[in-house]
């Protein structure tokens, strides 16, 4: 488990990090989404210890990770901007990966090997990006990590690539039960892998919750009506949207409910549809800096 | 075995609820006959590409459902009646029949024509 608690930071007059609390359960896919700049990278070196806090902990396990290599051994971390040692090929890698962490588990490596087909022998710094993304998520699965942090895992990987990469992660947290934290801008992405979102913005967390709780209480609700519609009285209506005489509701609450209480209205047609996740911030948030404003240049 | 289990992303279904209504199709046509073992969670989650914790949650709810029945340490298995008490689900697909007909009505299809093809069933 990882535990967040009240966690500031600046850089010197910004506030990177405002009060920020998460947690992290074992065995769960936790996702933060945020615009560009919202400090989700800056959380992440916090909770693999890299950055010191101004105020708060992060707890890994119940037990502080800053400057801690016994908690840090259990992490593995995938940043965005990879680096590799100069003129480093994949075999130098693997032994200073072995150097750092004692539970380094070659087999394990060489069963990744052909999955990710690369040249072993010539250095990193002469492969793609998404390749020197293979290389990175080949050898953090191999310290065998309780913890993956991942920043940004999917940019610059190709749809199979991402495919292999997610069957193998959820291997580790299916027999493993190891934990993963990811960061995205694209929520659509992580409505599919994750079972935790956190969403990020301006340096605070301003909402958090798991999936399943989202998605069982906010609906869009679609009626068309022969007469003009009734009062939507006994519905927790957040948003409204008209089409010809289709009217389509964004409404709170159990689905039983809605679908008892919208019946009663005797529509023609009635649909009631899970809210995507972007669909769910625009309503919960008023969108916040996502709404698309255009500006012509 | 495993994918005969489609996942459509674009479907605003929620990815457990496609997996529940997988099996279910699989349990009713009878592909997966009675005490079957279905594939553990792990297998899912490499096959599919899925949160293991959604496939969890589907099976969790088609055991609830009565589908199927997990035995600790062995797996999960297709259970060996489908049960009759679940009335909120018998509910809903009567409600889809009732729909699918009106529909049919509105296209043309006498209602015998209908009747019959449900004696044939």
């Amino acid at each position: 488990m990882i535990e967040v608690r009240s966690l500031y930071k600046s850089f010197d007059d910004f506030q990177a990090l405002k009060n920020v609390n998460i947690t992290v359960p074992e065995a769960s896919v936790y996702g933060i989404v945020g615009p560009n700049g919202s400090g989700k990278t800056t959380l992440i070196k916090h909770i693999v210890g890299i950055l010191m806090p101004d105020q708060g902990s992060i707890k890994i396990n119940g037990r502080p990770v800053f400057d801690n290599p016994e908690v840090k051994k259990t992490v593995a971390y995938v940043p965005d901007d990879i680096y590799f040692f100069p003129q480093a090929n994949m075999q130098d890698m693997i032994k200073f990966y072995q150097s750092v962490y004692p539970d380094f588990n070659l087999e394990r490596f060489e069963k990744l090997v052909p999955l990710f087909p690369l040249n072993q022998r010539i250095p990193i710094r002469r492969f793609s990006r998404g390749m020197k993304k293979h290389v990175a998520f080949m050898l953090a699965l191999s310290i065998m990590p309780d913890f993956l942090i991942l920043d940004e895992p999917m940019d610059g990987l190709d749809p199979v690539a991402r495919r292999k990469v997610w069957s193998l992660i959820f291997q580790d947290v299916a027999e493993r039960n190891s934990s993963v934290f990811v960061s995205s801008h694209n929520l659509r992405e992580l409505e599919d892998v994750c079972d935790h979102v956190g969403i990020m913005h301006k340096g605070e967390i301003v909402l958090e919750r798991s999936l399943d709780e989202m998605q069982s209480n906010i609906f869009k609700l679609q009626m068309a009506f022969s007469n003009p519609p009734p009062a939507f009285t006994g519905l927790e209506i957040l948003a409204e949207h008209k089409t010809g005489s289709v009217i389509q509701l964004v409404v709170r609450g159990e689905k039983d409910t809605i679908l008892n209480e919208a019946n009663k209205m005797e529509p023609l047609m009635i649909d009631l549809l899970p809210l995507s996740l972007e669909e769910i911030f625009i309503h919960e948030l008023g969108g916040l800096d996502y709404e698309i404003t255009s500006t012509i240049i | 075995m495993i994918n005969i289990i489609s996942i459509d992303l674009k479907n605003p279904k929620p990815i457990f609820e496609q997996v529940k209504d997988g099996f279910k199709n699989l349990i009713i046509c009878g592909v997966l006959s009675s005490e079957e073992k279905i594939p553990s969670v792990r297998e899912m989650a490499q096959e599919l590409a899925i949160n293991p914790n959604t496939i969890q949650k589907a099976y969790r709810e088609l055991e609830a459902e009565g589908y199927v029945y997990q035995v600790v340490g062995k797996g999960t298995f297709v259970a060996p009646v489908v049960p009759l008490e679940n009335q909120a689900r018998i509910d809903e697909l009567i409600l889809e029949i009732e729909d699918l007909a009106r529909e049919l009505i509105y296209l043309g299809v006498a209602k015998p024509d209908i009747i019959s093809i449900l004696d044939k069933l």
